[in-house]
């Protein structure tokens, strides 16, 4: 029955899925935009039949032999059906073609290994040589523990890539979604040249309690959420996801550098 | 075997099922937002439940709690009745996963006809007759330039995810058609979050005729003959009648006929209208939509086939097979219907909420009114604002209209306004008289 009539995460209210499908994954009762798995996001973004993944087969290794790493690694492949926590690709979205990387909430917490740090590069690297503009759309715990300084630097290595995007003149685009934290945001999510959010989303470094704790003070209402960080100057639009492939498609029309090629 | 039915709308169409369950030995549980407490369907039920706050989002479009009642009063089915959640198919779905009989066509139906450019492409392909345009969405500004190619102007540019008007946009002559493109996209966009629009040619000062269908889940299906609607103002109906006094015998077989294809090649299985934009001149008619609920309207079909539509869904949705064939459907006498809402006809249809200090329902031979008021009742102004609607019959067009004259006469609501001094007007004009009035009826007569 819950796969059924899945629960709104934030108020709980049980939707039945198929007219949770149609609202875009939007609880109807309050709002929230619930976490997306990659092919839905990749049906609602792109234009039909036109994502062609890129460096699908990469693969994690357990390099500090961490404890049950690679047990949760396979149960999130066996879950999600993908070999990591992004999936990178190029694709059109309203006839303009684009390099798009979508992170998989549902895999370890999408959060950023020297795989998903690679997988971005190589999308970021992708866009440069083809000169295609690049889109990310961020869900993502941060970094991930069980690969120490090697995940850490990936928030280097990541963006150093957005760097050489922007020095061909070529934009990124991040799309931040709940949740958008740790080394993540500090490297490529907040790196776009624009940066979309979408409304209510938790972005943040460092979460509320441990900064709560560490500053002693109790923390203004809506803080680390999406229209708190618009109000100071941290995100250029909140969009709600009804509206997200047409405003990329309105963005990728402003800044294409190739030709329109008319397929919707 | 349908044994309790869980009622979920309100007002007139409400007290309208619980009647035919009534009838039928059915048990009848009505739910209801906080604002309908004291309403009639409430008071007639077996047994009421309270779903949420007066706003349709929170009560009979949140169809959680709806469901939720069903499941702890042990309903069998859920009639949706009319608007609200009657076109939904994923609450058609959702019923179905908790094993809920949902009174009405199957779910991938509803999906069909509910998307209006895809349900207009599988009538062209059925051999229905469709307004000539574009081949579903037009995607772009130099395809509506193609499409408007072949079919001249002046053209009408539609939401394919619209009603009421929004996203649709007439337009004259080809120097128009970017800017009214873009408009009508971004309207679309911003009222419905679905941008894509069709183009069908325009066709001007039309007739509004429906076609009411019943088919069963065995293969049957057989038409109740057309409704006149084309008395309308803003797109709403106001007077309704069948049959329609400006078709002949050929051209309302031909309807019917074409009716009945259409809905076989859906396998429809529930009650439905077909609707149809009929040109008087050339006495063309072209596939609009299809309704998948129970109208508004269907009583002027029952009285004069003399056919329960309400208990035919009942049967259906049981899995009964329907117990007449098309031959046995005969056309008895003519039927007007008067829709009496809450509204000042004199200043200019605004709603009119409020208690009924007084209430005098017509009554005599040929009179019927469906209607979920009574005196000391009061109207809430969130939901539509219909009060009644007020339905005769006679021998012929003339008797029901004349029975409609001294109904209206008959009929006195007091403490709120009424559309009936409106209607008064409508039965003595001389263009609603002769039969051959258009939807642009109450812009050029009535304004």
């Amino acid at each position: 029955m819950s796969r059924l009539f899945p629960k709104c995460t934030r108020c709980n209210t049980s939707h039945f899925v198929t007219f949770l499908k149609s609202a875009h994954y939007v609880c109807s009762k309050c709002g929230f935009h619930l976490r997306l798995d990659v092919s839905t996001r990749i049906k609602m973004l792109c234009d039909k039949k036109t994502f062609k993944e890129i460096d699908k087969d990469i693969k994690s290794v357990d390099v500090l032999d961490f404890p049950k790493y690679m047990d949760r690694l396979q149960k999130s492949k066996k879950e999600t059906g993908i070999n990591e926590a992004v999936v990178t690709g190029e694709c059109k979205i309203k006839g303009f073609p684009t390099t798009l990387g979508i992170m998989e909430p549902g895999f370890i917490m999408a959060s950023m290994g020297s795989v998903v740090g690679e997988k971005i590069t190589r999308q970021l690297e992708y866009a440069r040589e083809n000169n295609l503009p690049a889109i990310i759309i961020i869900s993502s715990g941060g970094a991930r523990m069980h690969e120490g300084i090697f995940s850490l630097m990936q928030m280097a290595k990541t963006s150093a890539a957005v760097k050489r995007l922007n020095d061909k003149g070529l934009p990124l685009f991040t799309v931040l979604a709940d949740p958008t934290t740790g080394g993540v945001t500090a490297s490529y999510a907040m790196l776009g040249d624009v940066i979309i959010a979408e409304p209510d989303a938790l972005i943040g470094f460092a979460g509320p309690r441990v900064i709560e704790q560490t500053i002693g003070q109790s923390l203004p209402q809506g803080f680390q959420r999406s229209e708190f960080l618009l109000e100071h100057g941290m995100l250029d639009m909140i969009v709600s996801r009804k509206q997200l492939r047409a405003t990329l498609g309105t963005l990728l029309s402003i800044h294409s550098v190739r030709p329109y090629e008319g397929e919707v | 075997m349908i044994s309790k039915i869980l009622i979920a709308n309100r007002g007139e169409i409400a007290v309208r099922i619980i009647r035919a369950c009534k009838e039928m030995g059915i048990e009848t549980v009505q739910v209801y937002s906080k604002a309908d407490k004291d309403s009639l369907a409430v008071k007639m039920a077996d047994r009421a439940v309270c779903i949420g706050p007066p706003p349709a989002t929170e009560s009979y479009l949140f169809y959680q709690n709806i469901l939720s009642a069903a499941l702890a009063v042990k309903a069998d089915a859920i009639h949706p009745g009319y608007g609200f959640l009657a076109e939904n198919p994923h609450f058609a779905d959702a019923c179905r996963a908790l094993k809920l009989i949902f009174i009405g066509p199957k779910s991938n139906v509803i999906r069909r006809m509910g998307d209006k450019a895809k349900a207009k492409e599988l009538m062209r392909e059925s051999g229905v007759p469709v307004v000539p345009g574009s081949d579903g969405i037009v995607e772009s500004l130099d395809n509506a330039h193609e499409v408007v190619e072949k079919t001249g102007f002046p053209v009408i540019i539609k939401a394919s995810a619209g009603g009421g008007g929004k996203g649709m946009r007439i337009v004259l002559e080809k120097a128009d058609l970017e800017k009214a493109f873009n408009y009508a996209s971004v309207e679309a966009q911003q009222a419905f979050g679905d941008s894509r629009v069709y183009i069908e040619r325009y066709i001007g000062d039309p007739k509004h005729i429906e076609v009411q269908i019943l088919g069963d889940r065995h293969g049957n299906v057989v038409h109740l003959f057309e409704r006149d609607c084309s008395i309308q103002r803003r797109h709403q109906k106001l007077v309704e009648e069948a049959p329609s006094p400006s078709i002949d015998k050929d051209t309302r077989k031909k309807l019917g006929d074409i009716a009945v294809k259409a809905a076989l090649s859906v396998e429809y299985d529930s009650a439905g209208t077909i609707e149809f934009l009929y040109d008087i001149g050339t006495k063309e008619f072209y596939f609009m939509e299809m309704n998948t609920r129970i109208q508004v309207e269907h009583p002027v079909s029952e009285e004069i086939t003399g056919i329960d539509l309400i208990k035919s869904q009942i049967r259906i949705a049981n899995g009964e097979k329907l117990d007449f064939k098309q031959k046995n459907i005969v056309r008895n006498g003519h039927s007007i219907e008067c829709r009496i809402n809450a509204e000042d006809p004199e200043n200019d249809f605004k709603p009119s909420p409020g208690k009924i200090t007084q209430l005098m329902i017509p009554g005599g031979p040929g009179v019927r009114v469906d209607s979920g008021v009574y005196p000391g009742y009061s109207i809430p102004p969130y939901y539509d604002s219909m009060v009644a609607k007020l339905i005769t019959r006679g021998t012929d067009r003339r008797e029901a209209v004349d029975r409609m004259k001294r109904a209206l006469d008959e009929f006195h609501i007091e403490g709120i306004k009424t559309t009936i001094p409106f209607h008064k007007e409508v039965m003595k004009s001389k263009e609603f008289l002769s039969g051959q009035y258009t939807t642009d009826f109450v812009n050029k007569y009535m304004g």
